[in-house]
């Protein structure tokens, strides 16, 4: 079973949609800028999160995460 | 300048100089130290103030005290006869119409002088009659209920009262 | 099968009614101290500004006038209720470099008289330089949006996500969708008693005691400690009688901080009351929100997935309000079995004065789309708006994965009997006349620490005297809802004894152990279990003694009661109380008996160990020429567990279906540029009592395990259902559907038309 660690803490999760769930919980800054190096805005993702059914900002982050998230084989 | 007031309150006669702009609940509330009649508004709208004006239900709030010169005010601590509660007191304990009790001595005052008028009113009535008083605890039915028991106990005082006096 | 008790469960008169019905029970309002000066405020006009600078020289030179206080001035101590997660410790004590919504206070100053204060007030010059404001949710998060508060970026304060089961593929195979969005207007919980605070700074020993009218002593210690940097522990907070909280009263406000910040400066008691203007537009209301519902159900009505999306309008600070936010996410799903659930609450930062924790917490909004939505679909599937929810009503032991349990859950027997009940008394209905029904669920006090105490959630202490009368101490509080009287029941009958022999000694926090306050329906569960625990522990003193004396076979079991400690099955073998209580004094070297009770609740899930629960109904007639709704009669089957205090719970109910009908026929809060519109009773309308219905309450006896003798909340509950049932009778009338909670006759009006322009368009489609 594959998890995959939080770039910006020691979060691991199972998928990337629970990691990207993590993520956008968090409000220090350091998770925040490192989105904006993503060239994604927490803002947009939130108001995206809110304003339409479905996990439309966790999934955008989640597809970002895909590529940036390191896989941890072992806990 | 400030004037001559002359005003009975809950039986006792008071000559006091105030200055013409102060109101009623300010001279029951601040001058005479009478802490049980209160203030919810600034705009005359919550009846929490109500006092007995030569028997009627007074806004103390919206009277200038001069305009009570001469009068007679009866407050919620005009009610009780010593350590016995008055009629209407014991029924709003006996039917729990009051819960933070803010606006309740507003609604004994507004009950008192609705049953001095009218001993037996119909719920119709009561509501008619204590429309003005704003409460935010109780949803007001079981003030009326509390009403409508009181006006049986005073009833029932003064028909035992006329039993002693035959 | 109820057990039969002496004490509670009786209808008892309140404990405060000698009082509180001749003018006696003193609420801070109507103290006075000697050498006291009165306090007023000067307030922002601006709902964004920097503040440039303020000159009080010529206020300083009015006589009478003893001190002001700018925010240069305050020790610079940040508070907040979510003291867990310090960032949203966002309130100072007067504004130092710039006002957040129009009332944010900049000055305080204290007088010999209210006049002279006020009229210095208008002595102080400051100048402002206005800012962008930002005032609506959606606004807020735009990357281009005036920040309200520099640490949080796009104002966005506070977000809660909740999910379990599999959404989307529920809802792709479910067998009907609806998706409905709602904007609700925000609410005022109008205390007759406005905010106010008397300070008294001790010069010798550098203490401060504070008079408030307050929910939560403990609150306003910590609060008080936080914002002036002092020592929770030289804060001594008392609390007199109350004249109304609702919510709004938890945190800790201007009036208690600039009372005790002039007290400390002037070295004299300073008393500060709010007029009813400032009570309106710069106290804390129920927020606003914008909310989307999304509903999956089978075709035979079973729920199998939900969605809700909540956007709220949090204003200035946060208080409670990020714990309405996650609760608006968990009562949303009561009291049904929902096996998909998503929810998303983002509260925002705006430049208006601020939400927070008023009476119902997030079940209210919650309850207005779920309910609302739900009678809809049921309609759409032609099932019967009370079978739908007897369908999806949870069951005693359902968990709700990561979030709650209920343990005694009477949800199903309420919806039987309301069904019966209801065919019962509305037999037949006039023209235009409808009923409406929602269900409900809330909680019995909160688990999750946004407070960051250290402390017990609730604790209490009984100390007996050599004549059996008794010292019961606590800080939990007495706002109205009647816990005086049920703290005295419960230990009354825990100790075998009446009220009577109990002198209450209650909300001060220098003579207390901790309580939490009263907010959330906790006081009857928590303190109530911290009281009968205290009391437990005397009882068991007198009853070893008893045991001892009696010398009865070990089996036999003892209990107290009508003041004799006695064989539970041969009740005439027994000792007096009177004489237990002194030979237990005798038995301790003489030291009086003492329990000392604690309760905090462990592993019951993250929002509360018990839940009151039922269904309401109301019975209405729509006026179709004027839009006018009448409310002709309402009904509420509850489970509320054991009910301590029948007249309590009974007044508390009532109180409750009154704000709640306000909530869905009268009160809003419209503001214009961060400016509430109407300030005053005049414009700000309550219901009166020529508005109200009776209102029959039918209990359905549960016993909750996690409750003194199976008690558990009663009638906070009772709020949140009220308007969706109101606003579902106007839909069964005349079938018009409402996405907005006041219903007001044009509002009606206009949904009466476009309900028979969709009629008309339904009969078209079909020929």
């Amino acid at each position: 079973m594959a998890y995959y660690r939080c770039p910006m803490c020691r979060k691991i999760c199972p998928d990337h949609l629970d990691l990207a769930r993590h993520y956008l919980g968090q409000t220090d800054k350091k998770h925040k800028d490192w989105l904006k190096t993503q060239g994604l805005s927490y803002a947009k993702l939130i108001t995206d999160q809110i304003t339409e059914f479905g996990n439309k900002g966790y999934q955008a982050l989640a597809d970002v995460l895909k590529k940036e998230a390191p896989e941890v084989k072992e806990i | 300048m400030k004037q001559q007031l002359n005003i009975v309150v809950n039986g006792e006669a008071y000559d006091l100089f105030i200055e013409p702009k102060t109101l009623l609940v300010q001279v029951i509330r601040d001058m005479l130290g009478l802490k049980g009649t209160h203030q919810a508004c600034d705009s005359s709208s919550c009846a929490a103030c109500t006092v007995v004006l030569d028997g009627k239900a007074v806004k103390s709030c919206s009277i200038l005290a001069l305009q009570a010169n001469g009068k007679s005010v009866v407050t919620v601590e005009g009610l009780a006869q010593g350590t016995k509660l008055h009629p209407i007191q014991q029924a709003f304990i006996d039917n729990w119409a009051f819960q933070c009790g803010f606006c309740t001595s507003g609604q004994i005052m507004g009950a008192k002088a609705l049953l001095d008028e009218n001993p037996n009113p119909t719920r119709e009535e009561i509501q008619e009659a204590m429309d003005g008083h704003l409460c935010r605890c109780t949803g007001f039915n079981m003030i009326n209920e509390a009403i409508r028991d009181a006006a049986k106990r005073l009833q029932e005082q003064k028909a035992a009262e006329s039993g002693r006096v035959a | 099968m109820m057990k039969e008790y002496s004490v509670i469960g009786k209808p008892t008169p309140n404990v405060d009614g000698p009082a509180k019905v001749t003018g006696e029970a003193a609420y801070t309002i109507d103290m006075t101290l000697p050498n006291m000066l009165y306090g007023k405020l000067l307030r922002s006009p601006y709902p964004h500004a920097k503040i440039i600078s303020i000159d009080i020289s010529k206020a300083e030179a009015l006589p009478g006038v003893k001190a002001i206080i700018t925010g240069k001035d305050t020790p610079g101590g940040r508070y907040g209720l979510w003291r867990r997660f310090r960032e949203l410790s966002d309130q100072e004590c007067l504004a130092t470099t710039k006002v957040r919504y129009i009332g944010d206070p900049v000055a305080a100053l204290a007088a010999t008289t209210e006049e002279i204060a006020e009229k210095a007030l208008d002595l102080i010059e400051v100048e402002y330089e206005p800012l962008p404001a930002v005032f609506d949710p959606i606004e807020a998060m735009k990357e281009d949006a005036p920040t309200v508060h520099d640490e949080f970026p796009s104002n966005i304060n506070a977000t809660r996500h909740i999910e379990w089961g599999d959404v989307d593929e529920a809802f792709a195979k479910a067998d009907y969708v609806r998706e409905d969005r709602y904007v609700l207007s925000p609410a005022h919980p109008t205390a007759m008693e406005v905010h106010n605070s008397l300070a008294s700074f001790d010069k010798g020993t550098g203490r401060l005691t504070v008079w408030s009218s307050t929910q939560s002593p403990y609150f306003l210690q910590q609060g008080l400690a936080d914002a002036l940097k002092m020592r929770e522990g030289d804060i001594r907070v008392i609390k007199p009688h109350v004249g109304g909280g609702y919510g709004g009263k938890n945190s800790t406000m201007p009036d208690s901080i600039s009372a005790a910040l002039l007290s400390m400066k002037t070295g004299r008691p300073v008393k500060v009351v709010f007029n009813r203007d400032e009570e309106f537009t710069a106290t804390e209301h129920r927020t606003g929100q914008h909310m989307a519902i999304k509903i999956g159900l089978k075709k035979d009505g079973t729920i199998v997935a939900l969605e809700i999306k909540a956007l709220t309008n949090g204003g200035a600070f946060t208080a409670l309000g990020a714990t309405t936010l996650y609760l608006t996410g968990t009562f949303g799903t009561m009291p049904y079995k929902i096996p998909s659930y998503r929810y998303d609450g983002v509260r925002t930062y705006t430049n208006t004065v601020w939400g927070t924790s008023i009476r119902g917490f997030g079940a209210v909004p919650a309850k207005f789309i779920t309910e609302t939505q739900l009678d809809r679909a049921a309609h759409d599937l032609g099932i019967d708006p009370l079978d739908i929810r007897i369908k999806n009503a949870v069951e005693p032991g359902y968990e709700a994965p990561g979030q709650y349990t209920f343990e005694s859950c009477a949800i199903k027997p309420c919806l039987e009997k309301m069904k019966e009940r209801a065919k019962e008394k509305w037999p037949k209905l006039q023209k235009d006349e409808g009923i409406g029904y929602a269900a409900f669920a809330y909680m019995s006090g909160g688990i999750f620490n946004w407070i960051d105490t250290p402390y017990a959630y609730s604790s209490a202490h009984v100390k007996v005297n050599i004549d059996g009368t008794v010292d019961l101490y606590t800080q939990a509080s007495d706002i109205g809802q009647g816990h005086n009287t049920v703290a005295a029941m419960i230990c009354a009958e825990e100790l075998g004894i009446g009220i009577k022999d109990i002198r209450l000694h209650l909300g001060d926090t220098a003579h207390t152990y901790t309580d939490l306050g009263a907010w959330g329906s906790r006081e009857t569960l928590m303190n109530g279990n911290a009281i009968k625990d205290a009391a437990a522990q005397v009882k068991n003193k007198l009853i070893e003694i008893a045991r001892l004396k009696l010398g009865e076979n070990i089996a036999y079991d003892l209990v107290a009661k009508n003041h004799r400690v006695y064989l539970e099955l041969r009740p005439e073998r027994g000792l007096s109380y009177y004489d237990l209580v002194k030979d237990a004094i005798k038995a301790n070297d003489g030291v009086p008996l003492t329990g000392v009770g604690h309760y905090t609740p462990h592993n019951k899930g993250m929002i509360s160990p018990a839940y009151g629960m039922g269904v309401l109904a109301i019975k209405v007639k729509v006026d179709r020429e004027t839009g006018h709704v009448d409310a002709k009669d309402v009904l509420v089957v509850h489970d509320c567990g054991q009910v301590i205090n029948p007249l309590g719970a009974r007044g508390q109910v009532e109180g409750s279906v009154h704000m709640g009908l306000g909530y869905g026929m009268c009160e809003e809060m419209p503001m214009d540029q961060g400016m509430v519109l109407n300030p005053e009773f005049v414009d700000y309308k309550i219901l009166r009592t020529r508005d109200m219905p009776e209102i029959e309450i039918i209990d359905v006896p549960t016993y909750e395990p996690n409750g003194p003798f199976g008690a558990k909340e009663a009638a906070e509950a009772t709020i949140a259902p009220t308007a969706p049932a109101f606003a579902n009778a106007v839909y069964a009338a005349v079938g018009a559907e409402f996405y907005s909670n006041v219903l007001k006759p044009e509002k009606v009006l206009k949904a009466i038309r476009e309900a028979e322009a969709k009629q008309k368009a339904n009969s078209k489609a079909k020929k």
